[in-house]
């Protein structure tokens, strides 16, 4: 089986689980949406201060509610599925990509599952609205990539629903940097491309940094 | 003579930190801040002394992967520690610096934001080392965590300061010579006071492992302890 095969048949399974309980679809987003709502009833409810501070909160909610999505994968992978995953000859650079890909997948979906509900209440301005397409994909591998690295790392930790977020959220500060400026800059009418690079080089440095722990982390679970 | 040859990097810390205390409390006020500014001879050795730390953890976890010796994990968790702590020091200075200058204890501005979260990047460093038991899986799982902390720095201290800046530049060119002398002196001061207490919270590792594994023999029981053989005081006729 060729290395993006492997890649691919990882991201299935995961996915594969998730169809089954559908755990981000009926529980995390609505959980997500909730928040959501109640923001505005402790901020308050004047329209055009939740028009200026929505897309910020959006972010904000994405960010720690996404650490139930994150750590999902983490509660459904027993010792037993990690051991047939490796007796299976999965490389673990395979593995790695393929449960990152499953976890963006879902931050993204996530992240998509909260958009109409925050313009519904919070009616932002939507100026350059095409760039999305790029930003939310973008912020869904980082913390796609940060959570899998984690959650490798606290696997079989009895702490592990704690400490995961404490390890995650300090370093998704570039995230959430790059998704609320760049989306700042659009209503401006500024150049967002430092924000868009600064995402990517997030990407590109924790994939790099993944891919070449995903042999040590793979012991590190054994 | 065996005290001094033993100690001697404390003698000389505590000498060089008596220096520099000294020097920092006579040398001669900033002219805008005056002696509020002292305060910069505490915050940024404190700040330097967190960098240095980070990046001895760094080294210390990438050479335990490397050559899976737990000397090198001994000293990443060790430099981490001391790193966490001097790290809040810098941050409680800073504070305590920016109420007369800024006119408030916390402003959102990039350096202080970083070195923030620094402090709960390594404080979630340190937990999970508190949660791991075996050495080798902590060493291991601390490693990767030590390394991915200090890729994202760099990226966390540009992101942030990109963001805004309110924050004076590096200073240490463009002030007196007088003030940049103390303000080094402080540096060497608390480089100094790292490695001593490297030194000894390594030594202080050592013997906590070594402990661990008295501990571990003495709980493994021996084969067919579980059956004791009939006691003869309870069967006194026989």
């Amino acid at each position: 089986m060729t290395f993006w095969r492997q890649v691919y048949e990882v991201a299935r399974k995961d996915l594969l689980v998730e169809s089954r309980t559908a755990e981000v679809a009926l529980m995390t987003a609505p959980f997500g949406a909730a928040a959501l709502i109640l923001i505005p009833l402790a901020i308050g409810t004047d329209a055009p201060l939740l028009s200026q501070l929505g897309p910020g909160l959006y972010w904000i909610v994405v960010l720690l509610f996404g650490m139930l999505v994150i750590l999902r994968k983490s509660a459904v992978d027993g010792q037993a599925q990690r051991d047939l995953v490796r007796l299976l000859g999965i490389e673990p650079a395979a593995a790695f990509a393929g449960a990152t890909a499953a976890t963006s997948a879902l931050v993204l979906f996530f992240e998509v599952a909260l958009g109409p509900i925050l313009i519904a209440l919070y009616n932002p301005e939507l100026r350059g609205w095409p760039w999305l397409f790029v930003i939310l994909p973008l912020v869904a591998i980082g913390m796609g990539l940060l959570g899998t690295i984690a959650s490798g790392v606290t696997t079989s930790i009895g702490t592990r629903t704690s400490l995961t977020p404490l390890l995650i959220v300090p370093l998704s500060l570039p995230l959430l940097m790059g998704a609320t400026q760049a989306l700042e800059g659009l209503r401006l009418g500024r150049g967002i491309v430092p924000w868009l690079i600064l995402l990517f080089a997030v990407d590109l440095a924790l994939a790099v940094s993944g891919v070449l722990a995903a042999r040590p982390l793979e012991e590190a679970v054994t | 003579m065996t005290i001094v040859r033993n100690r001697w990097l404390e003698i000389v810390t505590v000498a060089i930190i008596g220096v520099s205390l000294f020097r920092s409390m006579t040398v001669v006020a900033d002219v805008t801040q005056g002696d509020v500014q002292r305060i910069m001879y505490v915050h940024v050795p404190s700040a330097w002394l967190a960098f240095l730390a980070f990046m001895v953890t760094m080294v210390g976890s990438a050479a335990w992967l490397r050559t899976k010796d737990q000397r090198w994990d001994r000293l990443a968790a060790s430099s981490a520690e001391i790193g966490v702590v001097f790290t809040g020091l810098a941050i409680v200075a800073g504070m305590i610096w920016a109420k007369p200058v800024w006119g408030q204890f916390w402003t959102w501005e990039p350096r202080l934001v970083t070195t923030a979260l620094l402090f709960f990047i390594y404080l979630g460093y340190l937990a999970l080392r508190r949660a791991v038991i075996d050495p080798v899986q902590r060493a291991r799982r601390a490693a990767i965590m030590g390394i991915v902390a200090a890729v994202q720095i760099p990226i966390v201290y540009y992101s942030v300061n990109w963001w805004r800046s309110l924050h004076q530049p590096s200073s240490a060119r463009s002030i007196d010579t007088p003030l940049r002398i103390t303000l080094l002196l402080g540096v060497v001061a608390f480089t100094f006071a790292y490695a001593v207490l490297l030194r000894r919270r390594l030594e202080l590792a050592r013997l906590e492992e070594e402990l661990d594994a008295k501990r571990f023999e003495q709980s493994q029981s021996v084969a067919g302890a579980d059956i004791t053989a009939p006691s003869l005081a309870s069967h006194p006729h026989d």
